[in-house]
């Protein structure tokens, strides 16, 4: 018998339909049906300049915004030849760490409470909200941001940020224990979780997926080490890796990720303490509307014909690998984006981790690959 | 590895297949191969060169031309590749990944119900993101976005 859960169920946490073959209580096929979220955004960006398509960015998954905005402005900045400045990286960095530490928060409240905890879950969104300030403090923004642009990022910190961030990182590292304690103490979470959505290394190579789902069954690709952007050749840290490659596996890499992420936050911002620099490549607007400027404004340069180009970036999203492909051949707007969703990918092998198991057992599991269904329609 | 070895290695391995190796920033090159020896070229990077992950298969539309981009990861080099491939437009067919690498399957379907790009023995060719039945492909030039609507706004006069 095929049963529905979705699109609206508490499991799919955004709107998509996952199928079910059951036989009695085991799930024995199933069919994700996808497109209930998708708005096109690949097409909206041929008809957008280089600097609007950031706001698209932020729409694509709206747990990590900015962390596709620093995927889509590497990919432009190769294609119309632009370099950014060295502070701009550390920048990048800085908030591509932060959106991870929120969206991993997120994951994990929303996770838990799946499990019916639901403590967790107001610890996780109190501390987000930790983050989130910070972002509103320099980006003006708390869910879609718009901070990055073509050629660097907006603006730099307000006076007295790093302070402030360092703060914050020093009580989320005691969070992060707390959460252990409140998830890996209790039977309730070990029964739900252990070994529960196998996928074994060799199987996640072949179906594609990376991320936490890759590194915790034990193959160590993260490329933040292996194949360096932005400043990440420059600061430490450690690939968080598991080896049960089962649900409690995914959440024990996610946790690590988070104190990686505060080792790597704390070398950023002592950097940015000693560095000061300009934020912006010289000649290159930094305000969204600039295409439509005057001849001889600043901003009238995004408009100028840039020579052809092709630019390809891959970013270790909080997810997985997300890629950017970006056409320009020439033209005020850019030819062809091409996007590569890590959930897109994990989610299109749903059916090798979760045939088998009981259908009360796919809240676990779907929960496990934390599914953000605006990357995956786009 | 030199910048262009892996692409030298695939054109020394299948000579016919392979058309044009250049460099593409931050891969190991960009390969264009003949659309009709696709499998030779896909079991060849697989299995000899060691690119067991692929990252996405893209379609784009050059109105006369298709073309199809393949992006593989190589955990032994740590590195890309770029393999891509054109196709005429009034016929664009080309042989599935699917078989070889499963991760291509809904980016195969993807690309066929936006960009029009037949899969040949693609396990489960149907649409992933549009409704069933949807008779558009939304991603091809010819398909036009709207232009904003100007809002004529009558003011009456006191």
């Amino acid at each position: 018998m095929w049963i529905n859960m979705g699109p609206q169920h508490p499991m799919t946490h955004g709107l998509w339909n996952l199928r079910v073959k059951i036989d009695g209580e085991i799930v024995r096929d199933i069919d994700p049906e996808m497109g209930y979220l998708h708005r096109g955004i690949e097409k909206i960006s041929e008809d957008r300049h280089y600097n609007e398509i950031i706001t698209l960015m932020d729409r694509t998954c709206y747990v990590a915004g900015i962390a596709w905005e620093h995927l889509y402005i590497q990919a432009a900045e190769k294609a119309l030849h632009v370099v950014p400045p060295e502070r701009t990286l550390y920048l990048r960095v800085l908030v591509e760490e932060m959106q991870r530490l929120a969206s991993h928060i997120m994951w994990y409240a929303a996770f838990v409470q799946d499990l019916g905890l639901m403590s967790p879950f107001l610890y996780g969104m109190r501390d987000r909200d930790l983050l989130l300030d910070h972002f509103q403090s320099f980006t003006g923004g708390r869910l879609t941001y718009e901070y990055m642009r073509v050629g660097g990022v907006r603006n730099d910190l307000p006076p007295g940020t790093t302070d402030r961030i360092r703060k914050t990182m020093d009580w989320l590292m005691d969070r992060f224990a707390e959460y252990d304690r409140l998830c890996l103490g209790s039977q309730i979470f070990r029964t739900r979780c252990d070994d529960l959505g196998v996928l074994k290394a060799k199987d996640c190579v072949t179906y594609g997926v990376t991320g936490p789902m890759l590194r915790a069954a034990g193959v160590k690709r993260d490329l933040r080490k292996d194949r360096p952007y932005a400043a990440y050749d420059r600061l430490e840290f450690d690939i968080a890796l598991a080896d049960t490659a089962d649900v409690t596996a995914r959440y024990l890499v996610r946790m690590e990720e988070m104190r990686q992420s505060v080792r790597i936050i704390r070398q950023v911002v002592d950097w940015l303490d000693h560095h000061p620099g300009p934020v912006m490549a010289a000649n290159v607007p930094r305000w969204l509307g600039a295409p439509y400027a005057p001849i001889g404004h600043e901003g009238y340069l995004l408009k100028r014909h840039y020579s052809k180009g092709v630019g390809l970036s891959a970013i270790e999203e909080p997810h997985g690998e997300a890629t950017a492909y970006v056409v320009n051949e020439g033209g005020e707007h850019p030819y062809r984006v091409k996007f590569r969703s890590p959930v897109f990918v994990n989610l299109s092998a749903a059916k090798s981790y979760l045939v088998g198991y009981h259908v009360a057992d796919i809240p676990p599991i779907m929960g496990s690959v934390d599914v953000c269904v605006g990357e995956v329609d786009r | 590895m030199a910048e262009e070895g892996v692409g030298a290695l695939l054109r020394g391995k299948l000579p016919d297949a392979v058309l044009t190796v250049e460099p593409f920033d931050g891969t190991l090159g960009r390969v264009t191969f003949a659309p009709s020896h696709a499998l030779e070229v896909f079991r060849a990077v697989r299995d000899d060169l060691g690119f067991a992950h692929l990252s996405f298969v893209g379609g784009i539309d050059w109105v006369a031309e298709r073309e199809v981009v393949y992006l593989l990861w190589s955990d032994e080099r740590k590195a890309y590749l770029l393999l891509s491939t054109r196709l005429d437009a009034k016929d664009a067919h080309v042989e599935s990944a699917t078989p070889l690498w499963p991760s291509a399957n809904w980016h195969e379907r993807e690309a066929w119900e936006m960009v029009d790009i037949t899969f040949d023995h693609h396990p489960d060719l149907r649409h992933l993101l549009m409704p069933d039945g949807y008779a558009f492909h939304p991603l091809l030039r010819s398909f036009k976005l709207h232009e904003p609507e100007e809002l004529e706004v009558k003011t009456r006069r006191v």
